[in-house]
């Protein structure tokens, strides 16, 4: 018998340093997220002693349940993290954001999660948040009031203005903001005058919208990551979904479970790859040799989709010119996958039809990516799959609204709806906003550079590039002065590549500003004692809006909690700094403004009036708001709704979405779908390119939607073939008013696609599809090697492109580089993905104590061979040193995850530069918890020949012990 | 009776996590408390697997046999819940655990053991239900208002599965059917017996 | 007198002080080898009951399969 003393007081779990947790074993074998929190054990718990605040210690002991009194709230939402759109149910008790419940009767998500989703309410304590407007006062941070920070920005910006135009500040935006911000962030840069307005769509996916667009039409994910239950067989290049994308291989393993074959094509052996039937290790930046490879068995077996080919696709046989020259041989010589493992790729594809084709990073962020998404296109245009549930280019996008941020125009090279930068397009959106077009041109920059381009209509600079913007000559900049101002309006600076420059070119700015929820590691980066601006913007919990998932559906947020600390939502710091530039009342003319805040749906509204093109026309809030209120009535795999009040519609109404609200179209959930009625969702390719090329008809034969009255291909619809067709007459008198000399495109009415879509027409036209752009530099995609290869043997028959002069208005180099072998001395090939638990540059993530804990160090993958020939040991810090001279200082992880000759960096930290640790350099109380160096301050120069898509995913590295 | 039963189906787990922070979200764990922790074997290889592991609530509990102040107690369905006012941090429980469920907040910096704490199966602990005591002690008390574990209920590919062994089994019969493979239950046999 | 007083106040104090040592309730708690003698959880009364497991069941329905 033992005595024992009773406690009657509360045993609160308590803060600890982490040591204690680590003692349970976890059995044979050790996963690299033990081995790093193992090795930084003493560290990490170091660290959090000293790094703990106040707030946090009392965080952690008390779980506030003072909190959890009274009536609960639910509110839907939905995850920010990535393009899965995951539904989310948050409780709320006195304002407080106090339980986040599975929305299990989601479509998207069925109440999953991944570590990220799963740890959303940790936005409701944001203990890390930047959390008053401050500036950089002699290297240290003020504290400012808002009106003050909005005057003092707004003159400094001003000035700039004066001294060198409009396009001496650049404007970049954000896949954060929801596509009401996105949108008017577009808009406020026009209202300023410039093009230099950017977002993190031109470096994840800007070579897959640009080379899909172009090769039938619409730029993205073409099904749905739940049709894919329907595949017959999913082929993932260059993606890692199982942490980029969690969510999605709940759909794909219920694929799988019903007999669907996984292929997984990566230079690394992913978490993705784990779960393959067919896992297929290519060297990076081989892409194109290995599609032409597999297509090369296609075509030799002949077990292509001749009829497939002869109605819907145009140019096929320059494409097998192409492929006959990838032998197996030469497939093997270039990539490193054999004959038989090909094959068997090819073999799979074809005998599981329809099969999805998925890509991601892996395969856009390169020199040539244009020309490997068009690869995947061609080959799924190959073998039938496309306009087909469970077939499609299944194109998972990375940010929770990168989709809708790059529809809505946050681009350096298109006004909203990819209308572009013609004369036409400013037209037609000065109708939209009510403002003669002549205001918008006197905004503008009118002197012409190259000639008579005028900046209104010349696309601005890239993100991927402004770096150069700064500190490029002058005079071999295409506009009036160099960029002078920045604004990272959502957007982290270490997403970009070649660190070393960036730092440079921040000291160089008269002004930097972040408007973020986060101070980002460009309040830390640079060496600047003065200038710098950090301004808190609240995150999409906070306000509420619509967001475009990857499917193209449009969901509606509702707001879960008020604005923490000082922060305001993104288009009340766009109304006020409109304010302060004088065109305000302008540029918010259709919409209402309360207290500083511009009324959302009024937004939405807005931009349905004017977004023709993609069908962003029919999802006014109200029927955004209707769906959001009856997730449970969509079905989880067609998306279609059955009985409820949003019956017949496909959940989010995915786009285009025809016509005006009042025609109910109910989205389009597999585009170029032609089994089902236009008005049900169906669609032919689009007629974007012409009708004929070379004497070729490029309009379908023989092929069209259920129901169409044209039994065959025909053009876009305009006016004049209303008329043609007698359908004229079925316009209203109004309709016709507001038609006449119109297309589809620009008819405001909505009455062209009205009266197309009522003949079982698509407004845009039935065509073929193209696999060869002939607008492009390479016109059929052809493999080139990278700027800075491993194989240089392979540079003389595959070398890359010659400089140019002036591209996106800078000079962009290709060949000068690619002229020096840079392997012997940097002998290992450097490429970049993503880690589950954070997202992007990370400073949100590696701000949440619970997503932080479990990735604690910044680390590099190398093969055993590598590591061993380096003299690097598991868990060792080392340099890695690119051939431009960045380094940075990481662990070394040793693993056979990549092959010989590769190593891995994940791109969400920062904080550290070249070695040093950056931490004291944040704002107090603001710096997140786990800091560690950005993969891309040793990633190099390189672009994409369309685009202007950085190469992250193929450049030079040795590694060195630290 | 329900036997209340954890499962996590390998073929479906990819590591992500969500388990692990959906646990620290609803029950509030602080950092270095890790009640649930995915393991990866074969990490980076072919063969490369992983399961979700925390307390099994295990029929017959070993920790439960060894402790010497009786700290535990189990409800009628099966899920293994302890007291940590009579808790004396004297960690025979981790050592007897098979699955290294058991978790001790280093209280002081000679590292003397704090109470223990683990997975409740998201049914708290012996104070009033859903009581702010409760929530502060051991974290939420879902069971209680008719829901199952969030680490489960938010599983990115439904991988892990929590509820009545009986349900739990049918559910991953069918799946393991539709696969054409042979059931893993990876862990059921030690916490649940051969059965 | 006084120092009887005084006594008393010490005597007084450490009588508080040793109740100090039992905690509040100041009783002794026997322990009893294989009993369970903590505090009764609420829950152990509906745990098991058949609305309980319907409850979770349907939860159970709603939440883990894949619909």
């Amino acid at each position: 018998m033992k005595l024992r003393k009773l406690s009657s007081q509360p045993q609160a779990v308590t803060a600890v340093d982490g040591s204690q947790a680590e003692t349970v074993a976890t059995g044979q074998g050790i996963s690299r997220r033990e081995l790093m929190r193992n090795s930084g054990l003493m560290a990490g718990g170091a660290v959090l002693g000293t790094m703990l605040t106040p707030g946090m210690m009392r965080r952690a002991q008390a779980a506030s349940p003072a909190d959890r009194t009274g009536p609960t709230k639910v509110v839907r939402s939905v995850c920010t993290h990535c393009s899965v759109g995951c539904g989310v149910y948050a409780e709320v008790q006195n304002g407080v954001w106090t339980g986040q419940e599975p929305a299990f009767d989601h479509p998207f998500n069925l109440g999953s999660h991944c570590a990220k989703g799963a740890a959303l309410r940790e936005h409701g304590h944001g203990e890390r948040r930047l959390k008053y407007p401050m500036k950089l006062v002699d290297g240290k941070w003020q504290r400012m009031r808002w009106d003050d920070a909005i005057e003092e920005v707004g003159n400094r910006l001003l000035s700039v203005r004066a001294e060198s135009g409009p396009d001496a500040v650049y404007w970049l935006g954000s896949a954060k903001h929801n596509n009401e911000q996105a949108y008017l962030f577009r808009k406020f840069a026009a209202f300023w005058g410039t093009n230099n307005v950017d977002h993190q769509a031109r470096i994840c996916h800007s070579t897959t919208v640009a080379g899909v667009a172009n090769t039938w039409g619409y730029g993205a994910m073409t099904n749905s990551y739940n049709d894919m239950h329907n595949s017959k067989a999913i082929l993932i290049i260059g993606g890692n979904p199982a942490e980029a994308h969690p969510v999605s291989l709940q759909h794909i393993f219920r694929a799988k479970e019903a007999g669907a074959k996984l292929i997984v094509i990566d230079p690394r052996f992913t978490r993705t790859a784990a779960h393959a039937d067919h896992y297929v290790r290519i060297r990076p930046g081989s892409d194109v040799p290995f599609v032409w490879g597999m297509l090369w068995h296609v075509f030799e077996n002949q077990w292509q989709d001749d009829q497939f080919i002869a109605q819907r696709v145009f140019g096929m046989d320059q494409i097998r010119e192409e492929v006959a020259k990838w032998t197996p041989d030469e497939v093997e010589r270039v990539t490193g996958a054999d004959e038989e493992t090909v094959r068997t790729a090819a073999k799979l594809m074809t005998e599981h039809r329809p099969g999805t084709f998925v890509w991601c990073m892996g395969g856009t962020q390169h020199t040539i990516g244009n020309n490997n998404t068009r690869a995947y296109c061609v080959f799924q245009l190959a073998l039938g799959n496309m306009g087909v549930a469970g077939g499609g280019t299944n194109i998972f996008r990375g940010h929770d609204n990168v989709q809708g941020a790059t529809d809505l125009g946050v681009l350096s090279h298109t006004l909203p709806g990819y209308y572009g930068l013609s004369e036409g397009a400013w037209k037609h959106w000065a109708k939209v906003w009510g403002v003669p077009y002549d205001y918008l041109v006197s905004r503008f920059d009118n002197k012409a550079f190259e000639g008579d381009q005028k900046p209104m209509n010349t696309k601005g600079i890239p993100v991927s590039r402004w770096v150069d913007g700064v500190l490029e000559d002058k005079d071999k900049v295409a506009q009036r002065d160099n960029v002078r101002a920045m604004v990272f309006w959502g957007h982290t600076p270490n997403s970009q590549t070649r660190g070393p420059e960036m730092k440079e070119a921040m000291e160089k700015l008269d002004t930097l500003v972040v408007i973020d929820p986060y101070p980002t590691v460009t309040a830390v980066m640079h060496d600047r004692t003065d200038g710098v601006y950090l301004l808190p913007a609240c995150t999409q919990f906070e306000t509420r809006g619509s967001v475009t998932a990857s499917n193209r559906s449009v969901q509606w947020r509702d707001q879960v909690i008020e604005p923490l600390f000082d922060s305001l939502p993104d288009h009340t710091i766009m109304y006020r700094l409109a304010n302060k530039f004088g065109f305000a009342v302008t540029m918010f003319k259709n919409i209402a403004v309360e207290n500083d805040e511009p009324v959302i749906e009024d937004v939405t509204r807005e931009f349905n009036g004017g977004m023709w093109t993609v069908g962003y026309t029919g999802q006014s809030p109200e029927r955004l708001k209707e769906h959001q209120q009856n997730w449970h009535t969509f079905d989880t795999t067609t998306l279609k709704a059955e009985g409820g009040p949003a019956n017949g519609d496909y959940y989010g109404m995915p786009w285009p979405c025809w016509g005006t609200p009042e025609m109910r179209h109910p989205g389009t959930p597999n585009l170029y779908d032609t089994s089902k009625p236009v008005a049900d969702g169906g669609l032919a390719f689009r007629a974007r390119f012409g009708v004929e090329r070379d004497g070729v008809n490029l309009l379908a034969e023989g092929s069209y939607t259920k129901g169409s009255e044209i039994k065959d291909g025909y053009p876009e619809f305009t006016a004049d073939m209303l008329k043609q067709l007698g359908w004229w007459d079925d316009l209203s008198a109004e309709e016709q008013r507001a038609a006449e000399g119109k297309n589809w495109k620009t008819d405001l009415s909505g009455g062209i696609q009205r009266v197309a879509i009522k003949h079982g027409c698509a407004p845009f036209g039935n065509a073929k599809a193209r696999t060869v752009v002939w607008t492009f530099p390479d016109p059929v995609p052809v493999h080139r090697e990278p700027l800075y290869t491993t194989r240089y043997d392979l540079v003389e028959k595959y070398p890359t492109y010659e400089d140019r002069k002036s591209f996106y208005r800078l000079p962009t180099r290709y060949a000068s580089i690619q002229a020096k072998d840079f392997s012997k001395e940097f002998p290992i090939i450097h490429t970049s993905g993503r880690l589950v638990e954070y997202e992007g540059g990370g400073d949100e993530t590696r701000s949440n104590p619970w997503l932080a804990e479990l990735q604690q160090d910044m680390f590099v993958e190398i093969n055993p061979v590598d590591a061993n020939n380096a003299g690097v040991r598991d868990g060792q810090m080392v340099w890695v040193e690119s051939p431009e001279g960045g380094r940075i200082k990481v662990k070394a992880m040793v693993t056979r995850r990549v092959a010989p000759g590769v190593a891995f960096t994940p791109f969400h930290f920062g904080g550290h530069f070249q070695g040093d640790d950056l931490r004291d350099k944040y704002p107090t109380g603001s710096d997140p918890y786990v800091l560690g160096e950005a993969c891309n301050t040793a990633f190099t120069y390189g672009y994409d020949s369309v685009t202007a898509m950085q190469e992250t995913k193929c450049s030079l590295c040795r590694i060195i012990p630290a | 009776m329900a036997k209340m039963k954890f499962l996590c189906d390998a073929e479906r787990c990819i590591e992500c996590n969500a388990c692990v922070t959906a646990c620290k979200n609803e029950n509030e764990v602080p950092w270095g408390i890790n009640r649930r922790r995915v393991v990866t074997l074969n990490d980076g290889e072919p063969g490369e697997r992983s399961i979700s592991v925390a307390c099994m609530h295990c029929t017959d509990a070993p920790c439960s046999a060894v402790c010497p102040v009786d700290c535990f107690y189990t409800t009628a369905d099966g899920v293994v819940l302890h007291d940590k006012d009579q808790c004396i941090g004297c960690g025979y429980c981790f050592y007897a655990c098979p699955f290294g469920a058991p978790q001790y907040p280093q209280e002081t910096a000679f590292g003397v053991r704090g109470k223990m704490d683990k997975c409740t199966f998201c049914a708290g602990g012996p104070e009033a239900d859903n009581s702010a005591a409760e929530y502060t002690k051991y974290g939420a008390n879902r069971l209680a208002q008719g829901k199952l574990p969030l680490c489960a209920e938010m599983c990115s590919t439904k991988a892990l599965i929590a509820g009545d062994g009986d349900l739990v089994a049918d559910l991953y019969r069918q799946r393991i059917l539709r696969r054409g493979g042979r059931p893993q239950t990876w862990g059921w046999e030690k916490a649940y017996g051969a059965a | 007198m006084q120092s009887k007083v005084r006594l008393i106040a010490v005597a007084w104090v450490a009588g508080l002080a040793l109740a100090g040592c039992y905690g509040k309730d100041g009783g002794l708690q026997l322990h009893q080898p294989g009993k369970y003698v903590g505090a009764n959880d609420p829950l152990l009364e509906i745990a098991g009951t058949p609305e309980f497991e319907q409850r979770l069941e349907r939860r159970f329905n709603m939440v883990q399969t894949d619909r």
